[in-house]
């Protein structure tokens, strides 16, 4: 019995590396070195700057700017970049959130001296030379955004989080061929992100003393004081958009649906276990799953379900992506997704629950455990937003859980059809 | 046509700086542009590099959009002249002031990105003492 017992207490206790307690401060931004013993080898350092789409000043600004990153600095041009991390044997990326723009390198121990500055460059003195933009990040950005519209579910998604919050997080994360950004407007945007107050550094495989010692000797460069960026704080409005999809552009596309609900504040334990709850994918491959969402999924060959929970600093969207390889089949499957959704606000099971807890519990504790998860799990924490604690989830109770989800459903859907328009439901047809 | 010393041609500005002779071959230069007489169709100094190169052409698509539309209309006018077998009228040549390397600097950056480029293809890696 005590064999069994021990897993699950070892989630518990690695939580405790992101709390605020061993955050430490050089050069002004914020460092945290997490040594989990997973990364023998090799090193990760990522530079989180708070300046996501919800912060952008013009539509798209935020995923030019991370296309920007690695481009020529005053310490050399993006060849030079890029050849030396092949000959040190590294891997540089960037990622843009709603929340966050991630720059990260990854490499073998005790290559920080080399990487540190390439990071810290990247702040401090990026060119944005007109040439670079034209030729280098504007056929990036316009690729993304192209792969992006090409995939029905981002495209759900994104516009997802458009309907529900307007503006802010209603921002897209990619730009759009309807507002051209210009090079001044990146420059403007960087120079007000690159503020110090709004830099993290976090490493993995890397202690925090060792971090900070790299930071404070190679960061220093970026404007001091506080980020002038600003966001409006998150509403959720809910609505409903229908967008026309050619499944040309990509055979492999179904026509997709997204129900979502946007609740304020962070995600709470008792929306966190929703998702759980209502399922959707199974846990057990090859065989339809027992949620609610997954059975319901399995009547129809080649559709899915899966419902999601995306926390922010300040709000949360729940929601379920329906996918089906015909129209028809989508408007079926969403009539028993809402009657589902409608069942959870209804009442939730104690053995569901259950489940749901155990599942949830998990899903908590594996995104501390892989490299790319980590860093967005720790981020909110790290800029001192509060986190959920895995702990919390044994104390949650069905009717707290029930009175959550119904408040939640409560709210207007919001609801975005992706695919033939002629053919997919409505909002007020779905009966939620 | 190969040009010696890259798309710019071959320059000595350098050595006539350093050995003080800037200010008295400067007329001369005037006098030669002068003569050249590529002024008098409308054209810049630097619309006479030769475009057929790759560096050439990669530093032409990096001109601004009013450089590039400038530069076009430059031409369409020298070629019209050209035509007619007249120059412009006096008032109408490029002034001296006017006569700016716009593209010089482009393809002296395009130069130098191929070079670095050569020399990373070429560069020989020494490992480090561990």
């Amino acid at each position: 019995m005590s064999l069994l017992r021990l897993p699950r207490a070892v989630p518990a206790l690695r939580r405790s590396y992101a709390t605020a307690a061993n955050v430490a401060e050089a050069a002004g931004v914020k460092v945290v070195g997490i040594e989990n013993g997973s990364r023998p080898s090799t090193t990760s350092v990522t530079v989180a700057i708070r300046a996501g789409s919800r912060y952008e000043t013009t539509p798209g600004v935020a995923n030019v700017l991370k296309n920007f990153a690695f481009k020529s600095t005053a310490a050399g041009s993006p060849l030079r970049t890029v050849r030396e991390t092949e000959l040190y044997g590294g891997v540089l990326s960037t990622a843009v959130s709603r929340e966050h723009i991630f720059l990260t390198a990854e490499f073998l121990r005790g290559d920080e001296a080399h990487f540190l500055p390439l990071l810290a460059s990247v702040l401090s003195s990026t060119q944005f030379l007109a040439h670079e933009y034209s030729e280098l990040v504007l056929p990036t950005v316009q690729g993304e955004a192209l792969a992006a519209a090409a995939d029905p579910v981002a495209a759900a998604i994104d516009t997802a989080h458009q309907v529900a919050f307007r503006r802010g997080l209603g921002n897209s994360i990619y730009a759009e061929p309807t507002s051209p950004v210009t090079l001044d407007a990146v420059k403007q945007y960087a120079k007000a992100a690159f503020a110090k107050s709004n830099i993290a550094v976090i490493g993995q495989g890397i202690s925090t003393e060792a971090l900070a010692a790299a930071v404070e000797s190679t960061f220093g460069g970026e404007g001091a004081g506080a980020s002038s960026l600003a966001t409006p704080a998150s509403q959720y409005f809910g609505g409903e958009a229908r967008i026309a999809f050619d499944s040309h552009a990509n055979p492999t596309a179904q026509p997709t649906l997204v129900i979502a609900y946007g609740a304020a504040g962070a995600a709470t334990p008792e929306l966190s276990v929703l998702p759980h709850l209502l399922g959707g994918e199974s846990s057990l491959k090859w065989a339809p799953g027992t949620s609610p969402l997954a059975q319901a999924a399995a009547k129809i060959p080649g559709a899915s379900v899966r419902s999601f929970l995306t926390g922010y600093t300040d709000a949360s969207l729940f929601g379920v992506v329906v996918s089906a390889p015909t129209a028809e089949a989508v408007r079926s499957l969403a009539t028993e997704v809402a009657a589902a959704i409608k069942g959870a606000a209804a009442g939730v099971k104690d053995d569901e629950l259950k489940r749901a807890v155990a599942k949830a519990k998990f899903a908590e504790a594996t995104k501390l455990e892989t490299a790319d998860s980590l860093v967005a799990a720790v981020t909110p924490a790290v800029f001192g937003n509060a986190t959920l604690d895995v702990a919390s989830f044994d104390a949650l109770s069905a009717a707290a859980v029930t009175k959550a989800a119904s408040t939640l459903f409560s709210a207007k859907p919001t609801v975005v059809a992706v695919g033939n328009t002629h053919v997919l439901p409505y909002a007020d047809e779905l009966g939620l | 046509m190969v040009l010696l010393g890259g798309p710019t041609g071959i320059s000595l500005v350098s050595q006539v700086k350093a050995f003080g002779l800037y200010n008295f071959l400067k007329p001369v230069a005037n006098a030669y542009a002068r003569a050249a007489g590529y002024r008098k169709v409308g054209l810049k100094y630097d619309d006479l590099l030769v475009e057929e190169r790759d560096d050439v052409a990669k530093a032409i698509s990096r001109l601004s959009a009013q450089e590039s539309y400038d530069r076009v209309y430059r031409f369409r006018v020298a070629f019209q002249q050209d035509l007619m077998r007249r120059p412009l009228p006096k008032e109408q040549w490029v002034k001296a002031e006017d006569d700016v390397r716009y593209l010089t600097p482009l393809v002296e950056g395009v130069s130098k990105e191929i070079q670095e480029r050569d020399s990373w293809d070429t560069v020989e890696v020494e490992r480090k003492a561990i």
